[in-house]
């Protein structure tokens, strides 16, 4: 609740204009029903046609003025509400661009988007109708329960017991509405994973014929959803029925009373009746807003989850200024990814020195990319240092980082929009020219080319409409758009075939003379060529020297090397 | 980036409704029950401020009213049992309805054919599959009860006051045209309005979705910002345009409330000038106002309702055009059954393009006997994956055609045709379910020994062996917790196990390293004999003992033959393996 509050409290003035043209309103649907009996009474009744039109002016006068009241309160809630929905999901989806991959892999990727979308939504209803009758619940209702007070004093036992009944179903309501409406948010984020995973995985299912799986798993999904559903809305289903149950009674109550007392004031009872009528009214208007409120709280709550949630990489204070030269080192560098026991690297230390080109090989699982995603920061190491320039990269600025690093992921991702957006992604200002250059070193310009559109192509979601290979030249270009000092090639050339594999690197030494390369490759031709080779396996170092030595020193590089050119000469 | 503001069509809004309506079958009776349920609560209503009436008047006059309490008692009871019962039943009902909206639009999805997927943002779709579908059920669940209440409140009325005059009745029937108007104004507004507002939801749900995807790349480039500003500029766009239909919305009820307050006048006026004739008696002017601001009520509530019903059109057009969608095509109803394939393939004159205007494969033919161990080279972008995507029909071709054992691709039935190959795509796709369950994707029920056996061939018995718990681990992040090249034997995994009589592998070793790779080719040797098999690679030692080699070139056929026959020909082949061995 306080969250939401914080939210409308930013809005404050516009919440506050908002209900005072509620009570604008209110005014009027209390003063028109008056009217109207004049108009009967003296007008119709006194057959005086003078008088109808006058008393009809007046209220024509004061509908008038409601329906404004009515219309700019509308525009207020409606403009308040959506802006607190505005600033919740603009504020959820900065926080996530902020949370490392740790806290993603916690929470879910398909449950944040349900937070941005859905929860918020909820909780936006709840401040729209928390304007339309935040007045008009407590006004009629205090005002009748101040009436019954004062004209009928010997009625307040049964008005105290209807009011402690309702506020002990309401308690009720409130309590077990609660866990029912976060279990549907909670279902609604397993539908929205359960779908997301169909539509990232539509080939594979589709190669399997696992149609009807998937249909099974999302309708086991949906109904679990719709379950959840039905459970919460019989929570509502039983109390709000109850609490009109317990006001009639207590109208019962009051007639059954008064007939048998034996000094009747029959105005009095007729009042009184009337009035609990009206508390009925308001009760029942609390009760309506009572699950939307129950809702919202209950997706607050969840909203609040991740507002609060600490980013499991801590970002320096004072992190120090200067220009990379592009020296990385690995001292004593363990890591276990969360939730592991297995070290996933252990005990690496090496260093390269700026300009440099360092291979990376070893077999699959060793932990090559583990180990060049700790240079960016995508983890950081459980024990032991990475460093940047001899600055522990822990303690640098994300900004730096990134302008430093640039890395091209083994998965070529990338994302909707243009072809040219894309590369931009490298560098937002670049221009043209430089835009062609980056992709030209990448072997990309041609083909880019001749799509239509060119480099204004739009990509579908992924850029589905690549071949693997494209897609990883584009992704090329946008690092080497970056012009970082430290370039990660993570086997990023693995779709490509081995004539264009060459001319990439052959450009590449050329363009990024002076940039230090990591570069993960499975090829020995790949990283035969550079300055120095680590040989990994199992997330250990096996062997560090250039190709020669390795050959001579580490058995582990031999067997690769074996399996790929030695091989070819001894049966090719 | 993402494109500008979304067009909208205005639909035809009947035909909508008619087939939302024909969505809910299988609840129908469901809905009746409540209907009646919410017509007893009408009544109730109705009848309880009679009762307390002749009870206060019985208490004034002395009468015993014990048994008028007890009958009051009585309804109120009854009211509450009717109002438990009908709102316990519509949460089901209304819940099941959703349910079956949901799972048949899902149906339908599946079954569209891929470029259908290659055109979506995945979180639009997810946006459709929930927010679209609870927006036509919030709606449909409240107003349907409601709408029938309000019907008979009309119908009675309308009686009562054509009973009592026929000039005054015509008169307040012109308020009737004045809301039917103002509403088909005020809708016409507010539905332009939600369509626009659920699609840019949608947008709103894609970006997201892409955005939290590709998280990794967002932070190694520190796009955090931009990607921030373009989610903050959709976002303000969604709160523009909803804000607006909430507004819009919201002028409804002022407009009809002053038009009754006008109408009200305006008889008051009539009437009284009628009075002053003596052409109506004054009682029965008091009881016609009263009846004729009753008779309004309904009508601005009935309006009320077709206003939001706005948003469940919008959301209803949505999933529609889910369902107009072309699928896959069906299944000739002469198509053959496919058992047992020998594996065959011909290419005559395939003839392909993504995009009309920009042709991939450009008059394919080819001819693989049964059991050819047939591998696909050539350069990125030339058409190798196509080729795949042709023969496993995830398109059709544009002209030409494919046969399978003497016979073209789409006379078979599709299903049958799908478990005829074994594939490993390029799309190494895992699920958040065990290593187990990803590996016999696809079948159910398979014997784990069956499984480890599948995962050896694959190479992938060692890394699976050192996960937490083995075979059993759940893959929780959809398999991101694994490397690529352990993902890739994974799904090489997968493709043993289907064990079908044609084998398809797109570059399935590019990420795993040489050593595991050839441990792989040496098993999979065993598996393959007899089978015909396509293999696309770069690694060119891979696919060197393959018993035909494809050059694709652009689109076309340029060499094939054995490695020693291509060599000799000293043409593109030749070259490409020369740079690649270093022997240059």
């Amino acid at each position: 609740m306080k969250l939401i509050v914080s939210y409308v409290r930013r809005h404050i003035w516009m919440f506050l204009t908002a209900v005072a043209f509620l009570a604008l309103e209110i005014f009027s649907d209390l003063m028109q029903p008056s009217f109207m009996a004049s108009i009967v009474d003296d007008g119709v009744k006194g057959k005086s046609t003078g008088t109808i039109l006058r008393y009809g002016a007046i209220m024509l006068v004061i509908a008038a003025a409601g329906a404004f009241g009515s219309v700019m309160r509308n525009i207020y809630s409606s403009r308040t509400s959506q802006l607190v929905g505005k600033e919740m999901r603009g504020d959820l989806y900065r926080k996530v661009q902020t949370l490392s991959f740790e806290n993603i892999d916690r929470l879910q990727p398909s449950a944040i988007i349900t937070r941005i979308t859905n929860d918020v939504t909820q909780v936006q209803n709840f401040v729209n109708g928390s304007m339309r009758i935040l007045l008009k619940a407590p006004i009629t209702c205090i005002g009748a329960i101040a009436l019954i007070i004062i004209q009928t004093p010997k009625q307040i036992p049964v008005l105290v017991g209807v009011l402690c009944i309702s506020a002990v179903l309401i308690f009720f309501n409130t309590k077990l509405g609660y866990p029912r409406y976060s279990r549907m948010q909670q279902k609604l984020d397993r539908l929205n994973g359960v779908s997301r995973e169909f539509l990232s995985s539509v080939r594979v299912v589709k190669a399997f014929g696992a149609e009807k799986q998937e249909q099974e798993k999302f309708d086991y999904a949906a109904g679990g959803f719709a379950k959840a559903g039905v459970d919460s809305d019989r929570v509502s289903a039983v109390f709000s029925p109850l609490i009109n149950l317990t006001v009639n009674f207590g109208i019962v109550l009051l007639l059954w009373l008064s007939q048998a007392q034996t000094s009747r004031q029959i105005g009095r009872l007729m009042a009184s009746v009337n009035y609990m009528t009206q508390v009925l009214f308001s009760l029942g208007m609390v009760s309506n807003i009572l699950n939307m409120a129950v809702r919202a709280l209950a997706s607050s709550g969840r909203v609040k989850e991740i507002l609060e949630e600490r980013p499991a990489q801590a970002v320096a204070a004072h992190p120090p200024e200067f220009r990379p030269e592009g020296a990385v080192a690995f001292e004593g560098v363990s890591f276990a990814y969360a939730g592991t026991r297995r070290n996933a690297l252990d005990h690496i230390s090496f260093s390269v020195q700026p300009g440099e080109t360092l291979g990376i090989i070893g077999p699959t699982g060793s932990g090559k990319s583990t180990l060049v995603s700790l240079v960016p920061r995508f983890y950081d190491a459980t024990e032991g240092k990475v460093l940047l320039d001899s600055h522990d990269v822990t303690g640098l600025s994300p900004e730096l980082l990134c302008h430093a690093i640039a890395i091209v992921p083994q998965k070529a991702l990338l994302f909707s929009g243009t072809i040219a957006e894309n590369l931009r992604w490298g560098d937002s200002g670049a221009s043209d020219g430089e835009l062609y250059r980056a992709a030209e070193d990448a072997c990309a310009d041609e083909f880019v080319r001749g799509f239509p559109g060119g480099y204004n192509m739009d990509l579908g979601e992924g850029g589905v409409n690549l071949s693997g290979g494209q897609k990883q030249r584009l992704c090329i270009a946008r690092a080497l758009l970056r012009r970082p000092r430290v370039l990660i090639l993570d086997d990023c050339t693995s779709a490509l075939d081995a004539e264009t594999e060459s001319e990439v690197l052959n450009n590449l030494r050329r363009e990024a003379a002076g940039v230090t390369v990591l570069l993960i490759s499975q090829r020995i031709s790949t990283v035969m060529r550079a300055d120095r080779i680590l040989c990994m396996e199992d997330g250990a170092l096996r062997g560090c020297g250039t190709h020669r030595e390795l050959l001579d020193t580490c058995p582990a590089y031999r067997a690769i090397y074996h399996s790929q050119i030695g091989s070819e000469k001894d049966d090719g | 980036m993402r494109r500008g503001a979304p067009v909208v069509k205005p639909k035809d809004m009947k035909g909508t409704l008619r087939r939302l309506w024909s969505l809910t079958k299988g609840s129908r009776k469901g809905l009746g029950w409540i209907l009646f349920l919410s017509s007893l609560t009408s009544v109730s209503s109705i009848l309880s401020p009679l009762l307390i009436g002749n009870t206060v008047s019985a208490i004034d006059a002395g009468k015993p009213a014990l048994r008028l309490i007890g009958f009051l008692a009585g309804l109120y009871f009854t009211d509450w049992l009717v109002n438990f019962l009908q709102k316990f039943f519509m949460a089901s009902v209304g819940q099941r309805i959703i349910l079956s909206v949901r799972v048949s639009l899902f149906s339908a999805m599946k079954k569209l054919p891929l470029c259908f997927f290659d055109r979506h943002q995945h979180g639009e779709l997810m946006s459709r599959l929930t927010n679209d579908v609870d927006n036509i059920s919030n709606t449909l669940s409240d107003s349907l009860t409601m709408l029938l209440t309000y019907v008979f409140t009309i119908v009675g009325i309308f009686c009562m006051m054509l009973f009592l005059n026929v000039f005054l009745t015509l008169v307040s029937l012109v308020s009737v045209v004045f809301i039917f108007l103002f509403t088909r104004i005020i809708t016409k507004r507010t539905r332009k309005l939600y369509r626009q507002q659920q699609e840019l939801l949608g947008k709103l749900d894609g970006q997201v979705e892409e955005s939290i995807s590709g998280l990794s790349l967002v932070k190694a480039f520190g796009r955090e910002k931009q990607e921030v500003t373009q989610f903050e500029s959709e976002n303000e766009k969604f709160c523009e345009v909803a804000t607006r239909a909430q507004i819009w919305s919201g002028y409804l009820m002022p407009i009809m409330n002053m038009l009754n307050n006008l109408c009200f006048v305006i008889i008051a006026v009539l009437s009284g000038m009628m009075a002053e004739k003596g052409e109506i008696a004054v009682g029965t002017i008091s009881s016609f106002l009263l009846y004729s601001r009753q008779f309004s009520r309904p009508f601005v509530n009935i309006a009320n309702i077709y206003n939001s019903f706005q948003t469940a059109v919008a959301g209803a057009e949505r999933i529609l055009e889910i369902f107009d969608e072309q699928p896959e095509p069906e299944d000739a109803p002469d198509a053959i059954p496919l058992k047992n394939p020998r594996g065959e393939i011909r290419f005559e004159h395939v003839c392909f393009s993504y995009e009309p205007g920009k042709p991939v494969l450009k008059d394919i033919n080819l001819s693989i006997p049964s059991g050819t161990c047939a591998a696909i080279v050539g350069q990125t972008g030339s058409g190798k994956t196509t080729l795949v995507n042709l023969l496993t029909r995830f398109y059709d071709v544009d002209s030409g055609r494919i046969l399978l054992d003497g016979h073209d691709l789409r006379s078979y039935r599709m299903s049958d045709l799908r478990s005829a190959f074994s594939v490993v795509l390029q799309d190494t796709s895992l699920f958040g379910v065990s290593v187990r369950d990803n590996i016999s994707y696809g079948g159910q029920g398979v014997p784990l020994d069956r499984i480890r056996a599948a995962a050896s061939t694959a190479g992938a018995d060692p890394f699976i062996r050192r996960l937490p718990q083995g075979y059993d681990t759940v893959l929780t992040q959809e398999g991101a917790e694994l490397s690529q090249g352990e993902r890739q034997l994974l799904t090489i995994a997968r493709a043993v196990l289907t064990d079908a009589p044609i084998l398809i592998l797109d570059e399935a070793t590019s990420s795993v390293d040489t050593v595991t790779e050839q441990k792989i080719r040496r098993a999979m040797l065993a598996i393959t004999r007899g089978r015909t098999s396509f293999l696309i690679a770069h690694r060119l030692s891979t696919i060197r003992n393959s018993d035909i080699i494809i050059v694709i070139s652009n689109g076309h056929v340029e060499e094939q033959g054995t490695h020693r026959e291509l060599m000799a020909l000293d043409g593109k082949y030749a070259s490409m393996y020369r740079t690649q061995m270093g022997i240059e």
